[in-house]
């Protein structure tokens, strides 16, 4: 058979597995526990190491030593975790250390419930920990397109040596759906001469550390981050288009909110309104250019998400004023049902205040 | 099926084989031959698609379902309801028992053991040769290993439930089946039965495959 059929998170730990980390430490939490679940048992059949840590705090700090030593590496948590890790991830980007850190998000603030929700929106895409810094963050919107972002985050994270955020939702690492794997490749990983795994002839040791005492240097650090934030933000934005042909309401949503918002979509187009809609799979860097592109030529724009209204901000500073920004959300763990999706763009196509 | 049906029917199986589908579908077809159902949710391990989650229109359709109080639905704490020993015991009724997956599952069932002698239930170990853990007749014999040894029970036969969701077709049915017979020959046991999704059931059996329960899904997505 050359599919499987694979939940979320366990499609997480493969993809992982399929892209060369070795290394996983994490500690469990609902709604992401399948993914060391999952590595727990096939970290060892690829002799890598699968370590439950005590902490979320541990499992960063051991990311950040795997990574000094140059190894790919990953941890995951769900949004509590995430914010226990936050300090680590910090110190990950100031010493430009590659690692994978996934987020499957549940409702919050607080211990929140255990429900999918898309309320770390902000703490994944701007800093979340202190100091000047973004993350790449990937969102996928299917149990394929996982496997297939895996291998595109360790990438990115060596190429630019800076951590990479995998966010999901509890129903996207929950679902099971059908993926083609396909054969498990060599991976060809970049090398990394700045890692600390050994003097190799060298008479200059190498140091991983994100201490710069003197505050020239610490700028000088800063400075050469946001260099490379901006050949980050040149080359490496990634979105989906889907039935943006004569739009006149472009729907922006990501993750498990966009295939929600498929379904009204087509829904809409069936009823002969004009409906399309942008799904970012980076967040950051966010595809503001298609965005405003697509808002050019449309009379309304309603972004769709699992929160209160976050990613909605950036799709405001992207449509720049050149139309109505619209926004509907369910927070707390509450999914939008199709039906709500597809009543808020008829009000709009009616002309309607919301 | 025409197997002899004990008061009590329990389902394990991998985590994700689809137990809790099976559960609420064979409940749902005793209840439209007999009066009293019950439908346990021995869930432990997930507190996403379970049973508990469907509770209301299980409820209306005239099974008891026995799970976590309302308030505790969404609770990620490994909690059973007390009135599980009662649907186990039931007298002139039957009881469908839906248990967490893996080992780790099924060591809510272990506890049951005084309960249980051995001609009050059939014990089903449901296998879906697409998932990557029991994909292969060795994966399928490891799995079921440490799912019986933790259950302390005795496993009765395997029910193939193979299947890639939304995309599956009579085909991936069938060559399913064919492992989970090699699988259940090496673990000595029969396979009892297959399920699948309402309209495949008529092309298997024009493949010739007719011992098949029909499923009406319950846990669906958002979309």
């Amino acid at each position: 058979m050359s599919k499987i059929l694979m939940k979320g998170n366990e499609a997480i730990g493969e993809g992982a597995i399929r892209a060369g980390c070795r290394h996983f430490f994490g500690y469990p939490i609902t709604p992401q526990s399948e993914l060391p679940h999952y590595l727990a048992k096939r970290m060892p059949e690829v002799n890598g190491v699968f370590l439950q840590a005590e902490s979320e705090v541990s499992s960063i700090n051991m990311v950040y030593g795997a990574a000094g030593a140059g190894k790919r590496v990953m941890t995951s948590s769900s949004s509590p975790g995430l914010s226990l890790m936050q300090e680590g991830i910090s110190y990950l980007v100031g010493a430009e250390l590659p690692c994978v850190v996934v987020n499957i998000m549940r409702g919050g603030p607080g211990l929140g419930n255990i429900a999918p929700a898309q309320g770390d929106y902000f703490q994944s895409t701007k800093g979340g920990g202190h100091g000047d810094y973004k993350l790449i963050t990937l969102a996928p919107e299917s149990v394929q397109e996982i496997i297939d972002l895996m291998a595109k985050a360790f990438d990115l994270s060596d190429q630019y040596r800076n951590p990479v955020m995998l966010l999901g939702d509890g129903v996207l690492g929950q679902m099971m759906e059908p993926v083609e794997l396909g054969d498990i490749k060599d991976v060809k990983q970049t090398e990394k001469t700045w890692a600390a795994s050994g003097m190799k002839g060298r008479n200059k040791p190498n140091i991983i550390n994100s201490l710069y005492i003197q505050p020239e240097d610490c700028e000088d650090m800063n400075e050469k981050l946001f260099a490379k934030y901006a050949e980050i933000s040149g080359k490496e934005k990634l979105w989906e288009e889907y039935q943006l042909d004569e739009a006149d309401i472009v729907l922006v949503a990501y993750g498990t909110a966009a295939r929600i918002c498929k379904s009204a979509v087509d829904k809409a187009r069936e009823k002969g309104i004009k409906a399309g809609l942008v799904r970012p799979i980076t967040l950051w860097p966010f595809p503001d250019n298609v965005i405003a592109d697509a808002a050019s030529s449309a009379n309304n724009v309603l972004t769709v998400e699992m929160s209160m209204g976050q990613m909605v901000e950036d799709v405001r500073l992207a449509v720049n004023g050149t139309c109505p920004v619209h926004f509907y959300g369910r927070s707390g763990g509450m999914v939008p049902l199709v039906s709500d999706v597809l009543a808020e763009i008829e009000k709009l196509a009616a002309g309607g205040d919301r | 099926m025409d197997l002899a049906t004990p008061p009590v029917t329990i389902f394990t199986g991998n985590l994700g084989s689809g137990k809790t589908e099976i559960a609420i579908n064979y409940a749902l077809n005793l209840r439209k031959q007999h009066q009293k159902v019950y439908l346990v949710d021995l869930d432990i391990i997930n507190p996403y698609f379970r049973t508990r989650l469907a509770r209301e229109s299980l409820e209306d359709a005239g099974l008891n379902v026995v799970c976590p109080a309302a308030e505790m639905a969404n609770a990620d704490v490994p909690a059973l309801s007390p009135a599980i020993r009662g649907a186990m015991q039931v007298e002139n009724g039957f009881c469908v028992c839906d248990v967490g997956g893996d080992d780790v599952g099924a060591i809510a069932l272990g506890r049951f053991k005084p309960f249980l002698p051995s001609q009050r239930y059939n014990f089903y170990f449901v296998v879906n040769a697409c998932r990557p853990l029991t994909g292969t007749v060795e994966g399928i014999e490891k799995m079921f290993r440490s799912v019986e040894d933790t259950s302390r029970l005795q496993a009765s036969a395997l029910v193939n439930n193979t299947n890639l969701g939304a995309e599956t077709d009579a085909d991936v049915v069938i060559e399913g089946l064919e492992v989970v017979k090699q699988a259940a020959e090496k673990l000595n046991l029969p396979v009892a039965f297959t399920t699948a999704r309402q309209e495949i059931v008529p092309k298997l059996k024009d493949k010739g495959l007719s011992n098949v329960l029909p499923l009406d899904f319950y846990m669906l997505p958002p979309w």
